[in-house]
């Protein structure tokens, strides 16, 4: 293969060893603590290993909180949002890569300029608005205002940079619309790409506390996140068991995508170079 | 805004459909529903939920929909932005010191004209008549829901090993910190509190000050506040206290988590963490009243419940029945007991007595003595602004970085004096 | 290539700046209009002009936002790329104990920070978490109050935010290398050049693209940290770990300052502006600076 940097045997083996530790042993301590009886959390803390281990924690979140529900709603909001993301990401990143007009780098610009603007900062008049029609606690609330992807746009655009126009010229004579080129024509070509968007904005998005917070009233549209933040109390000691177990729940999912399909997040998210 | 009410229920329930929410929870036909935000996680939430659920159970004509809404901040946040945005709930509960500036900003529903409502027997230091000073005089618009005073809670084994009682004013504090003390690294402390505005306005009080003076000026206890902040300085250099980290609820659930591993042998906490702390010590657990300055003085904390003027007439009516409902006396005795947080109603307690409930259980009896020295809290529309943004972070600022106490109130009070 | 028919671009585009336009330059603007008023959402608006911005000019809040801002995210840059870079050399490799330590790294970066947060929250803790453990049994005596001192804060939650990020720059860095010729550091090797020269005289040089792309943009996300904070110190102990994002929402939620938080925001908004616009003028000119 490639000649690298020859470190030692042993010293990088001990390296690897050091890292893995690091990233793994606090997933490790996650699952151990949920795995403790409350008592033992609180009088033996630092010991590694539960004594007396039990599902209990499980058992308590499975039962207090609606799961299936909330799982079913972060999981559709989270399709939602990706599958918006990739529809409207295909035609800007075509226009933005492959035809000349004016104003293109106003939109650009723009398109940029958003990923500046935090959600925690637009919160009250993105509410308000939403409210006076009706959106809040809705699929739509929840969904739209995340219905653009600066990074998605980006990343096809620099994948359409490599598409030679002719391609596509030939593809006109033929008498295709631009419609059929964009969603027919293009984007199989780009099915690696949009994967890989499609995963990441997925996981990015199950993962979201904050919006849906605020933008949900009611417990039909709450999402799993919320849920978790139900079992650490206020005004009561907390039952660590509880938030670690549900914690667990909360990120097996977003792990269990990223095993499966790991190749593709890592590639989302490696895009060099916004300008050229 | 009654079309858009009805168009926001349409558009809840059709997403809820939507999103295949099942209909357990959609109001049955023909009752009233009542939407009811409120701000608990934890065994907290569970006791609540119960409690709608036993009334729901219990008549045919209205329907409280109970929903969570993130914690006191995040569901005042809110309950602010829907009122704005016409679309809040007709019930939800609000911390105390924010009941003035919504009365003021005239969001609440007055509640005298209500049936039952005068008559509730109510505890006056726990209801809005002694709450706030002349609370009395003012129109009724909030119910006392979950109320609580700071105590302090004491290793009842280690007191006992070494002789000591609860101290019963300041220079016992300092005596029995120092003997429960231990001088080594990673020794217990003898004492440990949250550095927070609650337990501050405790010792102002104790000090024999007020935090707003009687002609309405922030006064911030003057030199009885100078002295309040002094003696955490004071304790906490001497080694004598153990400072929790994190601010507001994280630091008191810290402080909670010394004192259960014995690393603190006494702490000042809310009577609100009674039930836990009982359940999980593997000592003696003892509650106390906190300890005289120049003379015994608490605050109350907690929650009050609120009607919001905005919704229609016969829901704030069906919430009305609700809160009836929550105020009699089975009921308070379940969130109480189940709870720690002190019944609300002169019958509950004597229900509770009957039972021998206090005989079996002392500790739950402190909380409702104190009272008797329990200081009511200025109706202040900027008490609530002035204490998170200006007071309390000048209070962590002097005790962890040993800033002097006179100059730091100082600026304070000249900082609560500019304009919002 | 030109449109086959004039309007297509703008269709295309339509969508998604329709978008942009409602949930972000929408707001923005009513950010602006908000921060010229003192207002709490629920009583009428008053009129201040520039009052809220010369109050956090005056009271040193801006400032020490802005600096604890930018010390915490220069530390996390800094420290996620140096750990990003030194992972890469050490997991450009072939082999499934590589790939699964890479993925290992990367997987931080897919659990949710609320979920870090709590996690590291109790790690940390000075008295029961494992560290202090850990600690105390090399040292005697009280482990450091990692998440309680005015000074260890910052650092503390800085240290979490690399842990979950690393993975961004692990594989940012990972690519990067794959596009060093192999045959340049070959002809290196046979040169006699040690490990580290030809680190320093080929790979280094080569990747200064990508070195700058990571630098930016995780600038950009770091300065936007909120949830870490949130769930860690509440921006305490002191205000030692008040980032932007956070002054802004404690504003908004806690103190109800609608207005005052709308001019933070704004000013925010300005800044990020600025380094965005620093980060196009580089990338102009990758070759040099």
């Amino acid at each position: 293969m490639r000649p690298r940097p020859a470190l030692s045997g042993w010293f990088r083996q001990g390296a690897l060893c050091a890292v893995a530790l690091v990233w793994l042993f606090p997933y490790l301590w996650m699952g151990l603590t949920s795995l403790k009886p409350l008592a033992e959390i609180i009088s033996a803390p630092t010991a590694l290993w539960p004594k007396q281990p039990t599902l209990d924690a499980y058992r308590e979140v499975f039962r207090s909180l609606p799961l299936a529900r909330y799982f079913f709603n972060t999981s559709v909001m989270a399709l939602g949002i990706a599958a918006l993301q990739i529809t409207l990401a295909l035609p800007a990143g075509y226009a933005l890569a492959k035809l000349r007009f004016r104003g293109k780098r106003w939109a650009f610009g723009v398109i940029v300029a958003t990923l500046l603007v935090p959600a925690q900062v637009r919160f009250v008049p993105v509410f308000s608005l939403l409210a006076s029609v009706g959106l809040v606690n809705t699929l739509s609330g929840l969904i739209l205002p995340f219905g653009v992807s600066a990074l998605g746009t980006f990343l096809v655009r620099q994948a359409l940079l490599s598409v030679p126009d002719a391609q596509i010229e030939a593809a006109r004579i033929d008498g295709a619309s631009e419609l059929y080129i964009v969603y027919r024509l293009l984007a199989p070509l780009l099915k690696p790409t949009l994967i890989s968007l499609f995963l990441f904005s997925f996981v990015s998005h199950w993962n979201d506390y904050f919006w849906p917070l605020v933008l949900t009233t009611d417990e039909h549209a709450r999402t799993l996140p919320l849920a978790i933040a139900l079992l650490r109390e206020q005004g009561t000691g907390v039952r660590w068991h509880l938030v670690m177990a549900g914690n667990v729940i909360l990120s097996l999912p977003a792990l269990a995508v990223f095993a499966a399909a790991q190749r593709h997040l890592l590639r989302a998210i490696n895009v060099r170079g916004f300008g050229g | 805004m009654i079309p858009r009410r009805e168009f926001l229920r349409a558009s809840a329930v059709a997403g809820g459909s939507v999103l295949g929410a099942c209909a357990l929870d959609a109001v049955p036909k023909g009752r009233t529903p009542v939407s009811l935000w409120f701000s608990y996680g934890g065994t907290n939430r569970e006791v609540l939920e119960s409690l709608v659920q036993r009334f729901n159970r219990g008549q045919t004509r209205d329907f409280v929909q109970a929903v969570y809404q993130g914690d006191y901040f995040e569901g005042l946040a809110k309950l602010r932005t829907a009122i704005a945005a016409r679309c809040a709930p007709v019930l939800s509960h609000v911390v105390s010191e924010v009941i003035p500036y919504l009365a003021e900003a005239g969001v609440l529903e007055p509640l005298a004209d209500y049936p039952g409502l005068r008559e509730l027997d109510l505890i006056p230091e726990l209801g809005q008549e002694r709450t706030w000073a002349s609370g009395g005089a003012r129109p009724l618009c909030a119910l006392p829901f979950n109320r609580s005073t700071p105590i302090a809670y004491l290793n009842g084994d280690l007191f006992a090993q070494a002789g000591l009682d609860a101290p019963r004013d300041w220079d016992e504090l300092r005596a029995v910190a120092k003997r429960l003390t231990e001088r080594k690294a990673g020794g217990r402390f003898g004492f440990g509190c949250p550095i927070n505005w609650w337990f501050w306005v405790a010792l102002v009080g104790q000090a024999g000050g007020s935090i707003v003076a009687a002609n309405g000026r922030v006064s911030l206890g003057d030199e009885a506040g100078v002295r309040a902040l002094r003696l955490w300085q004071e304790l906490v250099r001497g080694g004598l206290m153990k400072l929790p980290p994190g601010r507001d609820y994280n630091a008191w659930e810290q402080c909670n988590q010394d004192f259960l591993s014995g690393r603190a042998a006494m702490i000042w906490s809310s009577t609100a963490f009674l039930k836990y702390l009982e359940a999980h010590a593997r000592f003696r657990l003892i509650a106390a009243p906190l300890p005289a300055g120049v003379k015994r003085a608490v605050p109350t904390g907690g929650t009050f419940w609120v009607v919001l003027r905005s919704a229609p007439s016969a829901e704030k009516a069906a919430a009305v029945r609700f809160l009836r409902f929550m105020h009699e006396p089975e009921q308070v005795i379940t969130w109480s007991t189940r709870t720690g947080y002190i019944p609300v109603t002169h019958g509950a307690v004597r229900a509770l007595e009957q039972r021998g409930y206090y005989a079996a259980h002392p500790n739950d009896r402190v909380a409702l003595e104190q009272l008797s020295v329990a200081e009511p809290w200025p109706w202040s529309v900027d008490l609530f602004r002035i204490q998170r943004e200006i007071v309390q972070p000048r209070l962590e600022s002097a005790v962890i970085q040993q800033r002097d106490a006179s100059a730091i109130l100082t600026e304070a009070r000249a900082l609560a004096l500019e304009p919002a | 290539m030109k449109p086959s028919r004039p309007g297509d671009p703008y269709w295309m585009l339509l969508p998604t700046l329709l978008l942009l336009f409602v949930f972000f330059v929408f707001p923005l603007g009513m950010l602006i209009e908000h921060s010229l008023f003192s207002w709490d959402l629920l009583t009428p608006a008053r009129y201040v002009g520039l009052g809220n911005y010369r109050s956090l000019l005056h009271s040193g809040e801006l400032w020490q936002t802005f600096s604890t801002t930018l010390s915490m995210s220069t530390v996390v840059v800094l420290g996620s790329m140096a750990a990003g870079l030194g992972l890469a050399l050490l997991l450009d490799r072939p082999g499934r104990w590589a790939a699964f330590v890479r993925s290992a790294v990367f997987s931080a970066y897919v659990v949710s920070w609320v979920s870090v947060g709590l996690l590291f929250l109790w790690l940390l803790d000075a008295d029961s978490g494992i560290f202090a453990g850990v600690w105390r049994t090399f040292s005697n005596g009280r482990a450091p109050q990692w998440l309680a001192d005015p000074a260890l804060a910052p650092w503390a939650v800085a240290a979490v935010t690399i842990w979950k990020i690393t993975g961004y720059a692990l594989v940012i860095f990972l690519s990067g290398l794959q596009d060093v010729p192999p045959t340049i550091l070959e002809a290196a090797e046979l040169d006699g050049a040690s490990p580290r020269q030809r680190f320093a005289s080929v790979t280094w040089p080569l990747l200064r693209p990508t070195t700058l792309f990571v630098a930016t943009t995780s600038l950009i996300a770091s300065f936007q940290l909120f949830d870490v904070v949130r769930v860690m110190t509440q921006g305490g102990p002191v205000r030692s770990t008040t980032v932007f994002v956070y002054a802004i929402y404690e504003q908004l939620f806690l103190d109800l300052r609608v207005g005052r938080a709308s001019a933070e925001a704004v000013v925010f908004f300005a800044i990020l502006l600025l380094l965005t616009g620093a980060q196009f003028v580089l990338f102009r000119n990758p070759e040099g600076l």
